[in-house]
């Protein structure tokens, strides 16, 4: 066995595989996509030309690219008033904790390509997105500026909010299945038996779920500029806020692929067949398609709403859509009892 | 929660000049919003927060004054009007005609009726660019990026409209004493037409994307609203008051040029709440749209006149006139530089954009006015950020401040 | 109603506390000076006849004759026929003692331009419930910008 053979070994290890690919290069694409994507429709949508100027040939494809080197290259600046420890790490372990959830997620049926299998994934995927915005709190705590802690404050109130919200929608797909392995909740859906489909409450409640969460339009509201300035990330600066900015991003991303496995039927209509490309690379494909026209949904609502008061947003999440959440998962239980899967 | 420890200058608590203090309450939280604040504009807005509720709340203003009363005492009369319009630059015309037309009252002239219909013309055009400033910045306080992107760009037609009559995007100084200083273009008149076509569909836009958005209502409806009594009693102006019930339009109750010629109604909402002046600006877009259509019309049937009073025109050399004759075009003759107007007092009023904006001019007899006093609408408003904020949320905030339309600017002078 | 039968309305509504009434140009703004005791008297009788709020408070410096004009101009929401109309409440206090009585407890609408001439003019108006400049940053205020004896430097007077 030569070395070379060695390495290909180690870099086709599935857990390195998802860490590399899944991990840093696929979200970093998508999300410069997303941010294009948004960028460029809400520029449409308001008759503008929207980013162009660095590279005019693929309708400023990299004006993400510039801003991010620009970011870079900014000098970060820590105020002497904060919590230094807490204010560096927060919104490093945020992004960290945001991509995390990817693990639970199997993009294929063959276990060979599974970075951790195991049998209760969604439950695990949901446990560890919830972990997250904790420390987002933490960043407007350690920030020690008024308009911080309001962000923060806010964030608090909405992840109380969403949280149960986003948890008993998508656990509803498990219970309509009869298992919480993704595995078995894609499989189950095949033939066009999808749970978005088949249980559109529950779809709709994880949508406005994820949307409170990633705090997009109209829920923009912990980072809403014309009151809390920027939110939790205030006092933040250069890279700090632009890992700040990218780990919603990120968030955003991987509940979309969440919602895509439990509600689209993840690989489905393709099955996976032997070997690297049928089975890891267009079944990943298919889902990070999936879960990309679903952020795009969520990017496009930016041109078309303003935000929501704090306290709407919490009527709508408490009195409406968790009352919605709960039917959708009675609807999953009767789909269960009927057997439809 | 007490109150100011000492409202005066140069004391406080802690001994130091020039600062004052404020105990505030245990539980309350006090933010300072403004001036560098994304959502506060050239003013500091501070509250008093106790939860979400703002219990107590002031407007700290002058961050942009300019001292405009002081400074026009040492400069000609004419001088002043350039200087005037700095408070509202998209709202030239409206905010400098009473100034012009109060002078013009202690000169004893009368602007031609050609002048006139000119005047009410740009004011029109001014009127409705300001809304669409206004409607821009509610929708970016709001959250609505695309709210913010649409009134702007149509803004555009327009302030270029008001730059093709006058030769100035924004700082016109158009309305001069005596008349105005320049005639209209060949086919303005058609270009203008078309522009209150295009306003009309785009309103019908904003319509559909802002006004009626559920999400922009939920946010609106009885917010920041304000009775017709305290309307009254705060006296503020503009179409705030009259979205509160007050039938009250410097061009109905006191009318200046012509408007008391054309045909126009003023709306009135009874509500008073934020969605309510929203409600409001949308119709009086409409009706400054109606007014332009009049004075389109008028233009179009009656031939060029002259647009300088006599008394002015009459001394000016040869060369002068002849520009005016073949241009329209009117080069301002030296004797308004060294201008003395007669000792006298007069007050003016005229309604601007965002409300009623008043002088009091005083003069001496010297060639320079003696006092020159303004209130500008959004100065008689800002009492609003005393009284009606409290017992609203701190997202209200926003919401209250777009659709009071401030502009601090204009506020501070 | 023109200007005149204006006058003889106010008139009859203050009766004897007018010294003098004058109606400027235009027609349409009329100049009652009163005394400076009875100007909150004064002002209640006009915001019971139907002047509801202070349109503008204009304080006029007269450095020679060595005294300060303090001018409320008062207008009409509510009233359609007295809105055409300004009357300005006029009365005039000694320059080297500007004291006089706040018109807040009448006028809410007072409030924020007593503190203008407070900031310009230093006049001092008692009973205001938060007297402190409202524009200039206090050091600036402390010195009086509007007064006629302050000059500007940065604006050399051109002479003609």
């Amino acid at each position: 066995m030569g070395a070379l053979e060695i390495l290909w070994k180690i870099i086709s290890w599935p857990p390195l595989w998802q860490l590399i690919v899944l991990g840093l290069i696929v979200p970093l694409l998508v999300v410069i996509y997303i941010l294009w994507f948004e960028r460029k429709t809400a520029a449409r949508v308001q008759r503008r030309i929207g980013p162009l100027h660095v590279s005019p040939k693929i309708a400023g494809g990299l004006q993400l690219l510039a801003d991010l080197i620009r970011y870079s290259f900014q000098e970060i600046i820590i105020p002497k008033t904060v919590d230094k420890a807490a204010f560096i790490s927060a919104p490093l372990i945020a992004l960290i904790l945001s991509i995390l959830p990817v693990v639970g997620v199997p993009f294929t049926d063959k276990p060979e390509w599974f970075p951790i299998p195991m049998d209760y994934s969604l439950l695990v995927v949901l446990a560890l997105v919830t972990l997250s915005p904790i420390f987002l709190i933490v960043a407007g705590w350690a920030s020690n500026n008024k308009f911080s802690i309001i962000g923060g404050m806010r964030e608090a109130f909405m992840i109380t909010a969403y949280e149960l919200i986003i948890i008993v929608s998508v656990a509803s797909a498990g219970v309509a299945v009869g298992s919480y392995n993704i595995v078995d909740i894609v499989h189950a859906q095949t033939g066009w038996k999808l749970l978005g489909l088949l249980n559109p409450i529950a779809f709709f409640t994880a949508f406005v779920g994820v949307l409170l969460a990633t705090s997009g339009f109209p829920f923009e509201i912990p980072e809403s500029e014309h009151e809390v300035v920027a939110g939790a990330f205030t006092e933040y600066s250069g890279l700090m806020y632009g890992i700040n900015m990218g780990a919603a991003y990120l968030k955003r991303m991987v509940y979309s692929i969440v919602l895509s496995v439990a509600f689209l039927g993840g690989w489905l209509p393709y099955t996976p067949g032997e070997g690297f490309v049928s089975g890891y690379l267009i079944p990943s494909i298919v889902i990070m398609v999936k879960a990309t026209i679903l952020m795009m949904i969520f990017s496009f609502l930016r041109a078309v709403y303003g935000r929501y008061r704090l306290d709407q947003a919490l009527d709508l999440a408490w009195k409406i859509m968790f009352p919605l959440a709960a039917i959708g998962f009675g609807l999953s239980l009767a789909e269960a009892y009927l057997g439809i899967f | 929660m007490s109150g100011f420890v000492r409202g005066s200058v140069g004391y406080n608590d802690l001994g130091l000049p020039g600062m004052w203090t404020r105990r505030i309450g245990k539980d309350v939280y006090e933010v300072f919003i403004g001036p560098q604040h994304p959502g506060s504009g050239h003013t500091r807005i501070i509250i008093w927060v106790d939860g979400d509720i703002i219990v107590d709340s002031e407007i700290d203003m002058g961050y942009v004054h300019r001292t405009m009363e002081k400074l026009s005492e040492g400069r000609q009369w004419i001088k002043a009007i350039p200087l005037f319009e700095r408070m509202a630059i998209h709202d030239a015309c409206n905010v400098t005609l009473p100034y012009v037309r109060a002078v013009e009252k202690l000169l004893d002239v009368e602007p031609p009726e050609r002048a006139s219909y000119l005047r009410v013309l740009l004011c029109e055009i001014n009127r409705i660019a300001a809304f669409l400033y206004g409607f821009g910045i509610f929708g970016v306080f709001l959250g609505h990026s695309t709210m913010y992107m649409w009134p702007f760009g149509d803004r555009e037609v327009w302030v270029e409209l008001a730059e093709w009559l006058t030769g100035a995007r924004l700082t016109h100084t158009y309305p001069v004493f005596g008349g105005v200083r320049r005639d209209v273009p060949a086919g303005f008149t058609d270009a203008l037409r078309k522009a209150i076509r295009y306003m009309r569909r785009r309103l019908e836009d904003y319509r559909k994307i802002f006004v009626d958005n559920p999400v922009i209502r939920s946010r609106l409806e009885g917010v920041g609203v304000i009775p017709k009594k305290i309307a009254v009693e705060l006296g503020i102006t503009g179409p705030n008051l009259r979205a509160s019930g007050v039938e009250y339009d410097v061009r109905m109750n006191h009318p200046y040029e012509v408007y008391d010629r054309l045909d126009f109604e003023i709306p009135v909402f009874e509500e008073g709440d934020a969605y309510a002046r929203v409600l409001q600006r949308v119709e009086e877009i409409k009706q400054s749209l109606r007014i332009l259509e009049q004075v389109a019309d008028w233009l179009d049937k009656h031939e060029k006149t002259p647009i300088m009073a006599e008394k002015f025109w009459k001394t000016a050399p040869p060369l002068y006139k002849k520009v005016f004759q073949e241009q329209g075009r009117v080069k301002l003759p030296a004797t308004f530089a060294i201008m003395k107007v007669p000792a006298g007092k007069a007050y003016e009023r005229g309604e601007t954009a965002r409300g009623e904006i008043s002088y009091y001019v005083e003069s001496n007899g010297a060639n320079k006015p003696y006092r020159v006093r303004i209130h500008s609408p959004s100065a008689r408003n800002a009492i609003v950020f005393k009284y009606i904020l409290p017992g609203h949320r701190v997202m209200d905030l926003p919401a209250i401040y777009g659709s009071i339309d401030y502009f601090p600017p204009e506020a501070d002078r | 109603m023109n200007a005149q039968e204006l006058v003889e309305r106010i008139k009859a509504v203050l009766g004897d506390t007018v010294k003098k009434i004058e109606v400027h140009k235009g027609e349409d703004y009329i100049e009652v000076e009163v005394d400076k005791d009875s100007i909150i008297d004064a002002a209640r009788k006009m915001k019971e006849f139907g002047f509801d709020h202070v349109h503008d408070l204009t304080v006029v410096d007269y450095m020679k004759e060595g005294y300060f004009r303090v001018i409320y101009n008062l207008g009409s929401y509510t009233v359609k026929e007295l809105s055409y109309f300004i009357v300005g409440l006029a009365y005039n206090i000694p320059r080297d003692n500007p004291q006089t009585v706040s018109l807040t407890r009448v006028y809410t609408t007072a409030e924020f331009q007593e503190r203008e001439a407070f900031e310009g003019f230093g006049v001092i108006f008692e009973g205001h419930p938060d007297l402190k400049p409202l524009l200039l940053a206090p050091p600036v205020a402390e010195q009086r910008p509007l007064r006629k004896d302050f000059i500007v430097k940065e604006e050399p007077e051109i002479k003609r």
